[in-house]
């Protein structure tokens, strides 16, 4: 037996489970797919850093509503609005970070310059080596380990299914639309989604659409329990860290060093050479940090194309199939971009323009 | 208590009781067993204070995940319930 839906999503991330939400609640009856658990992927293991000061200049007005989104989520996701800071310790970070704080700003973020001294007094355990220094109150966090429970949640409540564990392996049409092959019976939907993160690019294959998709591998630690050392998001002017320390007393490190792996071969591993640097960073910004011990480091899949601006439109050349992922920030944006897609595929103009996937990527990557 | 194998408890061998400290104190536990279990057997259950509240705690998870157990040995910060017990291991407590 097999069932028809009006739209099967592939990837239960949150650019698929927000699209879901938006797609149900305008009156289409989506199923969500994931290989694996709902948020088991990019946005289960991001840094959950909600930052406009790390966010592209165009992408930023989709940040600032991302942010509203967030604060509507509230505690479910671990959310706190707690301000943030980005650091400069050289002359050479010091002009890089009026550059692009003052465009960022431009671009309609809350972002001012503070002095050392405002620095200290509001987080005295930072080093007394800060050069320049911009602050956003905006800024803040969620805890991405509570996406997937978030919208298992959420797509309950509204009614949408969603199958885990549930590879899509092929796609063939009917007459009526799609067939996706799961290994359980075949699944059918008259529209597809696709919203498989750093694996699209098999995805987009299984329809002979070749997407330009590269993958970046992040890394991220935590340490133990550390007394309050800090209360809002620190951040470095070159974009390499990005720091907070949670309710419970870890502090929780990213910004961006490189592991090593491919979305194919799975998990990905955590190499010194990146971690190392990645640590000294952030125990420059933050001298105490030589006392606590780091308790885990992994690292996780981020997708981008050659432009590094979102895919969220139509996958070329097949009617009536979507495609949703590659957003810089994806976490921070992913919850507001996802319900604009969800508005296009309903047949709504979006309130903000979305990213066409057949664009020209080497033309325009700024 | 429902036993779903026969209780073979009083057939376990245990090695050798040597001696060991806990901030100084002199205390015996038997050799290569784990050592929050040896503090736990010695009466020894309060090994750090929270780092927020300041609270006292001890072993939770036995596993090396929880961090209450951490002890300080040779100078750096362990988990006990990763350390095994060896003659004369000197353990000092972050209490
Ligand atoms: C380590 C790390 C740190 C980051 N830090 C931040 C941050 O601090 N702030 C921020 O805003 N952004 C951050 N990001 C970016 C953000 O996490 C991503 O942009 C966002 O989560 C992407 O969401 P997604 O739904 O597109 O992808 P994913 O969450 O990866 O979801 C894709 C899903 O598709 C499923 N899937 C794949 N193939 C198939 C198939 N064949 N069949 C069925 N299902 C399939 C996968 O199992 C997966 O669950 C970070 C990313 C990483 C990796
Ligand atoms: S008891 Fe939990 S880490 Fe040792």
């Amino acid at each position: 037996m097999s069932e028809n839906h009006d739209i099967a999503i592939i990837g239960g991330g949150i650019m698929g489970c927000a699209a879901a939400l938006r797609l149900a609640s305008g009156g289409m009856a989506p199923i969500v797919l994931d290989r694996g658990d709902l948020g088991q992927g990019a946005s289960g293991v991001n840094a959950g850093t909600l930052s406009l000061q790390i966010k592209r200049v165009r992408l930023m007005p989709y940040a600032l509503k991302g942010h509203e989104e967030w604060a509507r989520m509230g505690d479910a996701v671990g959310f706190r609005r707690t301000g943030g800071y980005t650091l400069a310790f050289t002359e050479r970070e010091a002009e890089l970070l009026t550059e692009r704080q003052t465009l960022k700003a431009e671009a309609g973020a809350p972002i001012e310059f503070v002095t050392n001294n405002q620095v200290l007094s509001a987080e005295p355990n930072l080093t007394r080596r800060v050069l320049a220094a911009s602050y956003c109150h905006e800024d803040g966090y969620a805890n991405s380990s509570l996406t997937g429970q978030y919208y298992r949640g959420r797509l309950r409540e509204a009614s949408v299914p969603y199958r885990e564990r549930c590879a899509v392996t092929s796609i063939t049409r009917d007459t009526q639309g799609f067939v996706l092959h799961t290994g359980g019976p075949p699944i059918k939907a008259r529209r597809i989604l696709l919203a498989a993160g750093a694996w699209l690019k098999p995805v987009a294959a299984m329809l002979g659409v070749d997407l330009p998709v590269n993958a970046r591998i992040n890394t991220v630690s935590v340490t133990e329990r550390m007394p309050p050392l800090f209360a809002t998001v620190i951040g470095h002017a070159t974009g390499l860290l990005t720091m907070k320390q949670k309710g419970n007393g870890t502090i929780l490190i990213g910004g961006g060093w490189q592991g090593r792996g491919t979305p194919q071969e799975g998990r990905g591993e955590v190499i010194a050479d990146s971690l190392i640097p990645n640590l000294s960073l952030a125990q420059f910004a933050l001298p105490k940090l030589g006392q606590a011990r780091v308790l885990r480091s992994w690292t996780g899949f981020e997708a981008n194309v050659p432009d590094f601006y979102p895919l969220a439109g139509e996958l070329p050349g097949v009617p009536d199939a979507f495609v949703l992922g590659c957003v810089r920030g994806g976490y921070t944006i992913g919850p507001y971009i996802g319900r604009l897609m969800g508005d296009f595929i309903l047949g709504h103009s979006p309130e903000m323009p979305l990213f066409n996937p057949g664009r020209d990527f080497e033309k325009d990557a700024t | 208590m429902i036993r779903l194998v026969p209780d073979h408890s009083a057939r376990i061998q245990r090695s050798e009781k040597v001696p060991f400290t806990f901030d100084g104190v002199a205390l015996m536990g038997c050799a290569d067993e784990n050592l929050a279990a040896a503090l736990m057997q010695a009466g020894v259950l309060h090994l750090r204070n929270a780092p927020g509240d300041g609270a006292p705690r001890g072993a939770f998870c036995m596993m090396g995940l929880c961090q209450e157990c951490v002890v300080f040995v040779d100078g750096q910060s362990v988990e006990s319930c990763r350390l095994t017990v060896s003659p004369g291991l000197a353990v000092k407590s972050r209490r």
